[in-house]
Parts: structure tokens; C-alpha cells; sequence
């Protein structure tokens, strides 16, 4: 196969686009989706600092390197989730990564904050998976709201978004349906969210990972136990094998014609209105957010282990 | 025999018989774009031949959380 842009040996295969890319063909085409997708949804204004959600996966620190190289002013915030033999070897792959490309990496322990995830898995009787993103989204939108930075990406990919869109729509969930998409407007102590992979496969940034040397963490968390949406993700991909193209046509379709039908669509009584946490400020439906309600659970539950 | 190593796991497959990267892909019950198929540090396109001796990575893309 022949790279359809300067006729050199192919290394990726893209059905959906109907071509074949060589190395730096690849590169040029990864980096022009990006492009589109920061434009078209006003992702990133002129000298605006962005703050990267970085996991060390190969999503984040693809979108880390991307956007450094389109000119993006670019720092990244990794949180270390105080998780036994795994968190720690992935922080110490991430900080080489930016060490090794002069990017700006800041770490946040959440055990400093009172909530390592393995005393949070203790301490709640939820999923520990939807506990721990719920901190890390606090995190992230905290850290950049008070470092002064106007958006938060993070490496959410077309896989991702597509598998979203579907369980949104198989429970036809409007208020998730209203705010589904590539670019999250800011408001009060929420910063502007983007997702500027959202045209990008999977399989394209692994890809690009595997093309630009970016060593990226590959195993699962050890909490969990598969990543969320997968058998969604499986669904989705057996249309694209046999039509491709219908992943991208399915989500830009959504975008288009959609959701603006669920715009301003209620979250459900008494949960649209947003109130400053009593303990830590931000934004909250209650009188104490998610966040701070774990940290106490997490307090109580240590003080009763103490006092047995 | 081509050589085949899934994700770092050991031991490795080896196939006797196959002779492209479709083939590898169609044996594993993989789609084209489930897996990055990695020979010599090149990024291989199905439609590319494997030969006698080839040790060859596959690389699994999906995200696991």
C-alpha cells in the first residue's frame, strides 16, 4: 500500500479516510485533525495557556506533544493517585516524558489532599472508578481555574466519545445529551473543557504515539476492571469495519443536527442549580460537593479503623 | 514460522503458515485498526508480507482504563 499523499511506502491503513499514510504523511495528517477540531469548535483562543490532563496513557501525552508542536502554550497536571506499584511508576514515565520534550509537568498527590484512592476504595461503597474520576475532573478544573489557565484538554479520542454518545442515547439522557461534545464553554469556577483528539482514533494516536518514539504507560489501573465502555466501543467498531467511516459520521452528525434539540436540557429537580462548596468554593448542587463529601467519608472511615 | 508477541505476553505464537499481515489480523480475530502490527520497528499495513523468521509485535490499541 502506497501513502496516498506522496506515493512512499504506507505504514498506517485508514479505511474511514479511504488512504494510506507514510510516517511523515501520518504525522501531517494527525496534526492537521487536531487543527480542524481546535478551530472549528473555539477550542483555543489566540496565546492561551492551556493546562493538559495528563495520565501518562498514550492519549494525554499524544495531545501534550501535539499541541506543543501547533504553537499552543501547553502545561501539563498529572495526579498521582497514591495506588500501590502502579502510580508511581506511571508519574516517573510521565515526568521523563516532559523532562524529555521540555514540557512544563506539575504533579498533585491526591493522598496530600485526603484522598488516596486506595483509602477512598476503602471508605465508599460506590465503583471506586466513578469516585476517582469525579476527583480527578475536581482536580484538574481546580488546578486550572486558580493557575490562570483558560481551557483544560484532555486526550478523550473519537472511540471515546462515539462510545459516550452511544450510552447517552440508549438511555436517551438529555442532559447529558445537551453538553456532549468536543468543547465545553467555561462559566464561574468552571474552566472551558476541550477534547481536541475527538477526530482521532484510538488506533490513530496509538499510531502516532508508536511513529513520534512516545513511550506511554500501557497497562490497565489495577482498580479497574476494564475501561468503561468497552463492550459500547466493541459495538461501534464492527459498524466501522463494515462501513467505514460511520464512527465520524455518527458523532459530527450528533453535533450537527442533534444536540442542539437538547440544549439547556434539565439535569433533573433541584440539580441544575449550582452553589459554592462549603468547604472548598467550587461549584456544587449541594451544600457540600462530591469531592469533600468522599474526603469526610474517607476521615470517619480511617477514624473508625483506628478506634477498633 | 513467524514469530508473534500480543501486548509483551509470554510465550510467543508462532505460525507456520501465514503469509501477510491480514492473515496474522484474520487469525487473531482482529480488526484492521484493533491492533498496531510492529516488525523491526516499522509500522506494517495489512496488505505487507510476512516472511520466514519474522518476529513480529502486535500491539493492542484499545484503551483498558
Amino acid at each position: 500500500m502506497k501513502c496516498k499523499r506522496c506515493g512512499e511506502l504506507a505504514a498506517v491503513k485508514l479505511p474511514s479516510h479511504h488512504a494510506g499514510f507514510c510516517p511523515t504523511c501520518f504525522e501531517g495528517f494527525f496534526k492537521k485533525q487536531v487543527e480542524t477540531a481546535v478551530r472549528r469548535h473555539g477550542m483555543i483562543g489566540r496565546d492561551e495557556k492551556v493546562l493538559v490532563a495528563v495520565s501518562g496513557g498514550k492519549d494525554s501525552l499524544a495531545l501534550m506533544r501535539v499541541l506543543t508542536d501547533l504553537g499552543h502554550v501547553v502545561e501539563g497536571l498529572h495526579v498521582h493517585l497514591g495506588i500501590p506499584d502502579s502510580s508511581d511508576p506511571v508519574a516517573e514515565r510521565t515526568r521523563a516524558f516532559c523532562a524529555a520534550n521540555g514540557l512544563t509537568l506539575h504533579v498533585l498527590h491526591t493522598a496530600e489532599h485526603g484522598l488516596a484512592v486506595p483509602d477512598v476504595k476503602d471508605a465508599v461503597r460506590r465503583p471506586v472508578c466513578a469516585v476517582c474520576g469525579k476527583i480527578k475532573r475536581h482536580y484538574f478544573n481546580r488546578f486550572a481555574y486558580e493557575n490562570g489557565f483558560a481551557a483544560l484538554a484532555t486526550g478523550h479520542n473519537l472511540d471515546d466519545e462515539t462510545a459516550r454518545l452511544f450510552a447517552n442515547v440508549l438511555r436517551w439522557d438529555p442532559a447529558y445529551l445537551g453538553t456532549q461534545g468536543p468543547t465545553l464553554p467555561g462559566e464561574g469556577k468552571f474552566v472551558r473543557k476541550i477534547k481536541p483528539l475527538y477526530r482521532l482514533t484510538e488506533f490513530e494516536t496509538a499510531a502516532y504515539c508508536f511513529l513520534k518514539g512516545i513511550d506511554h504507560w500501557k497497562a490497565a489501573c489495577p482498580y479497574s476492571g476494564g475501561a468503561s465502555f468497552t463492550g459500547h466501543k466493541k459495538l461501534i467498531a464492527d459498524l466501522e469495519d463494515r462501513s467505514p467511516g460511520q464512527k465520524t459520521a455518527f458523532y459530527e452528525a450528533f453535533l450537527a443536527q442533534g444536540r442542539p434539540h437538547f440544549a439547556g436540557a434539565s439535569r433533573g429537580e433541584g440539580q441544575d442549580t449550582l452553589y459554592a462548596c462549603a468547604q472548598c468554593g467550587f461549584p456544587s448542587s449541594g451544600e457540600v460537593c462530591g469531592v469533600c463529601r468522599v474526603r469526610e467519608q474517607v476521615a470517619a472511615h480511617k477514624a473508625r479503623r483506628e478506634a477498633v | 514460522m513467524i514469530t508473534v508477541t500480543i501486548d509483551g505476553k509470554k510465550p510467543p505464537i508462532t505460525y507456520p503458515k501465514i503469509k501477510t499481515v491480514l492473515q496474522l489480523l484474520n487469525n487473531l480475530h482482529l480488526r484492521v485498526n484493533d491492533a498496531l502490527i510492529i516488525r523491526d520497528g516499522e509500522l506494517l499495513t495489512p496488505d505487507r508480507h510476512l516472511w520466514p523468521g519474522d518476529q513480529v509485535t502486535v500491539r493492542m490499541v484499545v484503551s483498558r482504563g
